[in-house]
């Protein structure tokens, strides 16, 4: 830490200069310790940028961790949950790992340069539990969160917005793959990955470089409606896409301070990312083995649809008799898809083998009053946004 | 599943494997022992110990017998001045001996003895068995606990509170509100410490004692022998009555790891490629090398290698053996005084002085000894000298300590038997690193890990593994990192085979 920074409470990102002339509502919030926006002017506008057009997102103070050694890729398929051991050289793929009791701790994704390389990205600040796990295995871990500035490029015309920005041939690039692009005379990894549910890519590269490329990128895109986007968008569009978010939908097994808050894959959606049967052990493995066998998960985590226009936020979901079944984690009115929609956390069999008269007891703000609303609700893919072009390769490309 | 050669496969023949695989072999499973060793036994060794236990008598009934001779041992505190004090374990006979320095003493140190007695056996009632478990849900398991709880509370009050009083205490302040004389308080204050990594004025160390007393009939220092002909003479045994009963040993084998198979041990690799296969595989190891040697960092969760990690086994006992040409003679000490268990501890503050030392591993130039003199009918004469808070990872490395240690032993035993080093014809030093190599003990620990309240009964070695068995299904554990811990009493190796048959059958 420089001497000048020694007594700043909250870290500004390589981006600063520019997220700060772009912040129209002076709206930030604590991410990891950096100061960033939480919406740069309407965060409808912006939400509409990642969707119709191209959203760029300051991603910076994500949590991420360079793993080297010669037995990094041994140590990562340890690590996760998921099989990698097959996992292809400037490939992504979307992990969780777990505690010995099979809880889990965090969501990320891992990128894999060659099988003595890889950086993980992710919510929580985990470099103790990665450096714990590490024994006995060759890798040195190194928290490279400082230094390295990252942007999400996100929404329909992403593609062509980072083609006029200098990634040439990107259109090719299949979703979860990487390249090392040198843009402009300095390097930038691209990577076809992100949070929206839509196209879009995430683009890493030396701090020095950040707002130079920053620049380009909106130049690059002015045709091609671009606008920054802030934290609350983010939500909306990731709730859309069925993504899940620490310590929102689930709390991380290692901060949860009660253990019946800890929660198994299976209760939150991410049993098809366990691969009981991979060759190797992995962190976890023996517990939800047993879990798997016994049958005794006790939530789920499943999308309403639930009726009427007012978002369901924090309601509690009952079943017919006004039973307590659970609760609604994230609430969004979806503006795309016109319809009121919820990732919820039920008490198991409701949402797998119950899944009809569920309800929600909604509390819609109206100025300081509270309007109760009794919605039925329709269990529902998690997925309620996932358009064709997200996977489309070529991608799509736009003039 | 491979096809298994064997029912259970004993990785390590010290005691404790041994009395494992012969109990095993007793109830009719084919057995063999991996040793990497020549020889078996493990640090049932002379070149380790000075002075055992009484093999439990559990143990030898579940034997069937076992043909050793035990001499008792008593104990005499030197001192400088030469009055020394001499205590055997039999109440009447100490409290004369103490009562010629103070009578106030010898009233109070029997009833300290009986009080501790008393309290040493409550505990010793849970340690013959299998610790509970209580993560289980078993309901024999909360009995178990329960009965101990109901051991300790029908104590009766004045004794319940005194026992409440005391379980975390250190020892110094309890024998310096008890006794006047700095000489009896340095004796049981050693005897408090030995082998640990605690100083008489750290907390635990009262438990500690009450632990060593369960081991020792007990008694604090009654419960000493020495095993006629040798420690090897315990060892054989051992070997001899698992040849009886059919037992293959295999010696100069070292395991490399454990073959796992859908998540079960099915076997054992030797480090020349060789593969064992067996239903089960029972570990004689220490804690620390079975996890992470024989089941391997791979195969564990992190949570687990966590506490691994965390487990304190690390060594802080040194042996110094002496050959002699002639029987020395110790200043106002007679011939069956040579023949006791001799220390060197004049006082509390000269043992904690001591341990401050060793606590930024660095040696003292007074140290803490025992000495145990041995003779054979061939003539041979030894000087057994075991050196207190010789650290694991000694400052500068024992390479270059050695020598300081050696000559601050001999420079201390001069005072007290100035024609010593006239005798002295052959030198040989173990540190605990040597005992890390030699024995394949990591920490080169007596006790194969800390003997604490942290790392005591169901937390023993960690939490999760604390009925014999690891986290590999089929792999066991039957050493001194399992309940309840060292002392060469052949407890952890009895209730190990136990457990394996009941998972077994």
């Amino acid at each position: 830490m420089s001497k000048d920074n020694r007594f700043i409470a909250l870290k500004k990102t390589p981006f600063h200069s520019r997220t700060s002339l772009a912040s129209r509502t002076n709206k930030w919030y604590n991410w990891n310790g950096y100061t960033v926006p939480t919406e740069y002017s309407t965060t409808e506008l912006e939400y509409t940028a990642a969707r119709n057009g191209t959203s760029v997102m300051d991603l910076t103070p994500m949590c991420k961790y360079e793993i080297k050694g010669s037995d990094a890729h041994k140590y990562i398929d340890y690590l996760v949950t998921r099989d990698l051991s097959e996992m292809n050289d400037n490939t992504v793929a979307y992990i969780i790992w777990c505690n010995e009791d099979g809880k889990v701790i965090d969501d990320g994704t891992i990128f894999k340069h060659s099988s003595e390389h890889f950086m993980l990205c992710c919510a929580v600040k985990i470099l103790n539990w990665l450096n714990d796990s590490a024994i006995g295995f060759d890798v040195t871990i190194k928290d490279v969160t400082d230094t390295i500035a990252a942007l999400s490029i996100q929404g329909p015309t992403s593609c062509s917005t980072l083609k006029n920005f200098g990634a040439d041939s990107l259109e090719n690039m299949k979703p979860f793959e990487m390249k090392e692009y040198n843009i402009n005379g300095y390097n930038v990894l691209i990577s076809r990955t992100g949070f929206t549910g839509d196209l879009g890519y995430e683009l890493w590269t030396d701090p020095q470089n950040a707002e130079t490329m920053w620049d380009s990128v909106m130049e690059a895109g002015s045709l091609l409606k671009i606008r920054p986007f802030g934290m609350n968008a983010l939500e909306m569009t990731r709730i859309e896409a069925g993504f899940i978010q620490t310590n929102t939908d689930f709390v991380a097994a290692e901060d949860a301070l009660r253990p019946v808050r800890m929660r198994s894959p299976y209760e939150i959606g991410m049993g098809w990312l366990v691969h009981l049967n991979k060759k190797n052990y992995f962190v976890g493995k023996n517990a939800l083995k047993k879990e798997k066998q016994s049958g005794t998960t006790e939530r789920c985590l499943v999308g309403l649809d639930i009726d009427g226009d007012k978002p369901a936020h924090g309601s509690v979901i009952y079943n017919e008799k006004k039973e307590d079944i659970g609760i609604v984690t994230a609430a969004l009115w979806s503006p795309t898809l016109k319809k009121n929609i919820a990732l919820a956390s039920l008490k198991r069999p409701y949402g797998i083998k119950i899944k009809d008269n569920i309800f929600a007891e909604i509390y819609h703000p109206e100025e300081i009053e509270y309007r109760k609303i009794w919605a039925r609700c329709k269990i529902v893919k998690r997925q309620f946004y996932s358009p064709e072009r997200r996977n489309n390769v070529p991608a799509d490309l736009y003039e | 599943m491979s096809q298994s050669d064997y029912d259970v496969i004993v990785i390590g023949g010290g005691h404790n494997g041994l009395v494992c695989a012969n109990i095993l072999a007793k109830k009719n499973k084919k057995v063999i022992i991996v040793e990497a060793r020549s020889t078996c036994g493990g640090l049932l060794d002379d070149q380790i110990i000075n002075c055992v236990p009484n093999f439990s008598t559990e143990v030898v009934n579940a034997l069937g017998g076992l043909s050793v001779k035990y001499k008792p041992k008593s104990t005499i505190a030197l001192s400088e001045t030469g009055q020394h004090i001499r205590l055997t374990g039999n109440q009447h006979i100490d409290h004369r001996s103490i009562a010629t320095f103070s009578e106030s003493d010898a009233d109070r140190y029997v009833e300290f003895h009986n009080k501790m007695s008393l309290f040493s056996k409550t505990l010793g009632s849970f340690m013959m068995s299998s610790p509970p478990r209580v993560m289980n849900h078993n309901y024999s398991d909360y009995f178990k606990l329960f009965k101990l709880g109901m051991n300790v509370r029908f104590l009766g009050k004045k004794n319940f509170n005194e026992f409440a009083r005391m379980i975390g205490l250190n020892i110094a302040d309890e024998l310096e509100d008890n006794f006047e004389n700095t000489l009896l308080q340095g004796l049981i204050a050693h005897d408090s410490i030995i082998g640990s990594n605690l100083g008489p004025r750290s907390p635990g160390t009262v438990i500690n004692l009450m632990y060593r007393m369960a081991n020792h009939d007990n008694s604090i220092f009654g419960g000493n022998y020495e095993i006629e002909g040798g420690c090897n003479q315990l060892t054989d045994a051992l070997v001899s009555l698992a040849e009886k009963n059919k037992i293959k040993i295999i010696t100069s084998a070292k395991v490399s790891k454990c073959i796992i198979q859908d998540d079960r041990a099915i076997g054992v690799e030797l480090e020349d490629g060789k593969q064992i296969y067996g239903k089960s595989v029972v570990s004689n190891a220490d804690p620390k090398s079975t996890y992470f040697n024989l089941l391997g960092s791979e195969n564990l969760d992190t949570d687990v290698k966590r506490r691994v990690k965390h487990y304190r086994s690390k060594g802080r006992v040194a042996k110094l053996i002496l050959d002699l040409n002639s029987i020395p003679s110790f200043n106002n000490c007679d011939e069956s005084d040579l023949e006791s268990r001799m220390i060197i501890a004049p006082s509390i503050d000269y043992i904690e002085e001591n341990y401050n030392r060793s606590k930024f591993d660095k040696l003292s130039d007074e140290p803490i000894i025992e000495l145990s003199l041995q003779e054979n009918s061939e003539g041979m004469k030894r000087l057994n000298v075991q050196v207190q808070y010789a650290s694991y990872k000694v400052q500068h490395g024992w390479d270059e300590a050695k020598d300081q240690c050696i000559n601050s032993v001999i420079k201390l035993i001069k005072k007290y038997s100035p024609e010593i080093e006239k005798s002295i014809e052959g030198k040989k030093f173990i540190s605990p690193d040597d005992v890390e190599i030699d024995y394949n003990v990591s920490g080169g620990h007596w006790h194969h890990g800390e003997i604490q309240i942290d790392q005591l009964f169901m937390l023993r070695p960690i939490p999760g593994a604390s009925q014999y068995k690891t986290h590999l299904d089929g792999l066991y554990m039957c050493g001194a990192g399992s309940h309840p811990g060292g002392g060469l009493s052949g407890i952890p190796g009895k209730n190990a085979a136990q457990e394996i048959l009941k998972g077994t059958n």
